[in-house]
């Protein structure tokens, strides 16, 4: 009889576990309505996905890296480099396409120099994008200077980050295009299973006739190109190119949002839907924080506290 | 001696999971000097028995008394302060650190200051060498040291924590065989000194060879206690595997050979050579032929077969698959020729352990699966189902990650994901080191199978009885020569045993 009881409990936990995070969600989203109730406002509400939407973009976009057991740190400087080349696009009177493909393939450039040197030379993911996170952000300030470059008179690049259709920013739905895309493409190709088998085991995935290293370098333009779209709408929203944007903790914000989801940090598990589960999670405590006016040094605080407390709800379902 | 107090004693020891009993009212005894062996198929409770042993896990009922008294369950450090260790099958040791490091790793004895005391602790590790008549260089790093030093070091450690009890897992699965005579001395030391010793193996010649008695398991439940004198092999065997098995395995032995199969040349190795590894080693592998490659453990039988796949290259030579000269830089390559190859260290380069089975068994067979951009999961489903069915893969759930499968069944899944390719020519590298013998004799059947489809099958092992059970053909390789071919039919093993021990002599 006694055993039973003691039993009933990991259980429930062991059951909840597997959702533990949405749950959570949904408790702070009511402690926060019961305290402010403008927090579940519909403008409130849009302003928290558009909040989430760089982020979300990139973390989405470098789950897969995560997932290889690889880690990239070269986001914020991409961020800013992508809209730099736009920028310049633009002062060169490039039509629109050519100024987004332009930035974005700066950014998938960026990516795949990581991934070929990570993939290639077997050298640890976290040196290798660190370094790169230097280089390109000195390299932005070369193309840029420390000037901030006014994006202005250009009305369909500026749509792209601070247009709105059907009453929701436009943000909101390029965010959606990516998150669906990325999805898309692990749960329905090969090469969704086949970044989890890397992660998992390399080796076996190689002697089972995988291209291990172009999958590896493949996703670290994914997520280059991620950094980059980000950066593309970001100066767009803002009608500024500066080289210094994108500033460090940007990356440390997009892999918490990666992690906080649930997929591991050692590669293998994981997945975008969960990554977009710990994006919305980490949005809605800054918002529902800045909503109470809490002081921003105790935001810091208790945002490192909820983090490492849904880390270690997350850890359970292991 | 006459201490009748058993150092260990468990009695009655149940363990439920879920729905699932994996130990059945288990009682188990070891004495001061005694070696026990623990036999059993895989999923006979073998491990959930060692688990409670060492405090891993609690058992649902049961108690277990220490010298007589009982001890708390479920608690590895309480265990471990009781004297009873456990030796892993898979090294815990730091690779990278000295053996001295090793031995003390987690609890260095410090003087002032929390400084550790180097001094002491090579002074205690020295008495420790001596009492045991070990002989290891404390200076080494371990992961320079052969197999069976490195074994040596767990025993060290096992010994520095005062272990009157050492439950050894398959502690001979990558030993070559003087090796293995080693580590047996080892054992009879200990066991002269009052160490008691639970061998865990599914090695039955060195169950004979090392121990004194035996616990022979069987789905859950002990169902035999002997003296080793007096019992004999096929009798531990059938009571392992029960009836239907054993007579399986009967008739597999006394199958007929196929030497040269088809008489269709499918690979043809001329000379190949890999510069300090292996030289100028020719040979022809058939259709419908099961080619052993056997050796000593460092004959370099690993590194040709890789080269075989693509997973590493060879200096010279030429390669020929179905007539076709061909160089492979990858795996990829070699598998898109209709090869398959199965690796020696299933955890460390064949599974994705994480994932499901279904997975798994898809793992090599991707593009079969896609259509266009999209992966057909349905198929890939399908597919695994029916794979794990004609496997008989237990249990038969797709779903269920391969980490949490026995290690007969995880061999199966590894050797079952080519088998949808229907390769052409199938390389496997010790394909039933530690598992039992009832998934052996599966693994076998699914060679033969292979062989009667068509396929060449080359098989690297050291595993003699196995060489003698499956080979058509027998190939024995010395210090990276290939240096003897045979018709299975017209050697006998002791003329092996004499090939392979040639140049180690």
């Amino acid at each position: 009889m006694s055993a039973g009881g003691a039993t009933a409990l990991p259980e429930l936990a062991r059951r909840i576990a597997p959702n533990a995070l949405p749950i959570v969600i949904l408790v702070i989203v009511i402690v926060f309505a019961v305290a402010q109730p403008a927090f579940l406002k519909p403008d409130n509400l849009i302003g928290i996905v558009r909040q989430v939407a760089l982020i979300g973009i990139m973390a989405t976009c470098t789950t897969f890296v995560i997932m290889t057991g690889g880690v990239d740190l070269s986001v914020g400087p991409v961020l800013a480099i992508a809209g730099l080349v736009s920028y310049y696009s633009l002062e060169a009177d490039l039509p629109l396409a050519l100024v987004v493909l332009a930035g974005l393939s700066m950014g998938v450039l960026v990516g795949l120099a990581n991934g070929a040197v990570i993939a290639l030379l077997q050298l640890p993911p976290i040196i290798v994008t660190l370094a790169m996170l230097s280089i390109v952000r000195g390299s932005a300030l070369i193309l840029g200077g420390p000037e901030q470059h006014l994006i202005r008179n250009e009305p369909a690049y500026s749509f792209i980050g601070a247009g709105s259709l059907f009453g929701l920013p436009f943000p909101i739905y390029l965010f959606a295009l990516v998150a669906l895309v990325m999805i898309l493409v692990q749960r329905l190709t090969p090469l969704g299973m086949l970044v989890a088998a890397i992660g998992d085991n390399e080796t076996a995935a190689r002697l089972s006739g995988h291209r291990t290293r172009a999958t590896k370098t493949l996703v670290y333009a994914i997520s280059g190109f991620g950094a980059a779209f980000a950066g593309i709408i970001q100066s767009s929203q803002v009608h500024t190119a500066l080289a210094t944007y994108g500033p460090f903790g940007t990356e440390l914000d997009v892999i918490a949002a990666v992690v906080v989801g649930g997929t591991s940090i050692l590669g293998g598990n994981g997945s975008v839907a969960r990554t977009l589960v710990g994006v919305f999670f980490l949005g809605v405590v800054n918002n529902g924080m800045n909503i109470l006016n809490i002081p921003i040094d105790i935001q810091l605080i208790a945002k490192g506290g909820i983090i490492v407390t849904a880390l270690a709800i997350a850890a359970r379902r292991a | 001696m006459p201490d009748p107090q058993p150092l260990v004693r468990g009695i009655g020891l149940t363990k439920v999971y879920g729905n699932l009993v994996a130990l059945k009212d288990a009682d188990f005894t070891v004495m001061p000097g005694e070696v026990r062996a623990l036999i059993g198929s895989n999923g006979a409770g073998k491990s959930t028995l060692v688990k409670i042993l060492t405090g891993a896990i609690a058992p649902t009922l049961g108690t277990v008394e220490i010298a007589g008294k009982a001890a708390p369950l479920g608690d590895p450090s309480e265990m471990i302060r009781r004297r009873v260790s456990c030796i892993y099958q898979h090294s815990n040791l730091a690779p990278a650190m000295s053996v001295l490091d090793n031995i003390f790793l987690g609890r260095q004895p410090t003087g002032k200051f929390g400084f550790v005391d180097r001094g002491r602790q090579r002074r205690e590790a020295l008495a420790l060498l001596e009492r045991h008549g070990i002989d290891l260089d404390l200076d080494a790093t371990v992961s320079n040291l052969p197999t069976v030093k490195q074994k040596e070091v767990e025993i060290m450690k096992a010994l520095a924590l005062d272990a009157q009890v050492i439950l050894m897992d398959e502690p001979t699965g990558w030993l070559a065989a003087s090796e293995v005579t080693k580590l047996h001395a080892t054992v009879r030391m200990l066991k002269a000194r009052g160490v008691g010793i639970v061998y865990i193996s599914h090695m039955l010649d060195e169950v004979f060879a090392v121990c004194d008695t035996m616990t022979i398991m069987r789905d859950g439940k002990v169902i035999a206690e002997s003296a080793v004198a007096d019992i004999d092999r096929p009798r531990v065997v059938h009571l392992m595997v029960g009836e239907k098995l054993a007579r399986e395995s009967e008739r597999a032995a006394h199958q007929k050979r196929h030497p040269r199969g088809t008489g269709e040349i499918r690979l043809r190795a001329r000379n190949l050579t890999k510069r300090g590894v292996f030289q100028g080693v020719s040979f022809d592998l058939y259709a419908g032929e099961i080619l052993c490659l056997t050796g000593l453990i460092g004959s370099k039988r690993t590194e040709l077969v890789r080269t075989l796949f693509g997973a590493d290259r060879f200096d010279s030579g030429t390669l020929e698959v179905e007539g076709q000269p061909v160089t492979f830089g990858t795996p990829a390559r070699a598998i898109s020729h209709g090869i398959g190859f199965v690796p020696e260290d299933r955890h460390r380069d064949g599974l994705m352990l994480d994932m499901t089975m279904t997975e798994n068994l898809a793992m090599a067979m991707l593009d079969r699966f896609r259509r266009g951009l999209i992966l057909g999961r349905n198929r890939m489903v399908e597919a695994g189902r029916r794979a794990i069915s004609s496997l008989s893969i237990q249990p038969p759930d797709g779903t269920r990650p391969v980490k949490l499968l026995s290690g007969g069944n995880q061999q199966k899944v590894l050797v079952g994901k080519w088998l949808n390719r229907s390769p052409r020519i199938l390389i496997l590298d010790e394909p039933t080191v530690g598992i039992d013998v009832g998934a052996k004799a599966e693994i076998y059947g699914i060679l033969r199978r292979e062989r009667e489809l068509g396929a060449a099958v080359l098989v690297v092992s050291s595993d003699l009885d196995e060489v003698m059970t499956v080979a058509d053909r027998i190939g024995v390789m010395v210090s990276g020569r290939l240096a003897a071919l045979h018709d299975a039919d017209a050697v006998r093993m002791d003329e092996i045993v004499r090939e392979i021990g040639e140049a180690a002599a």
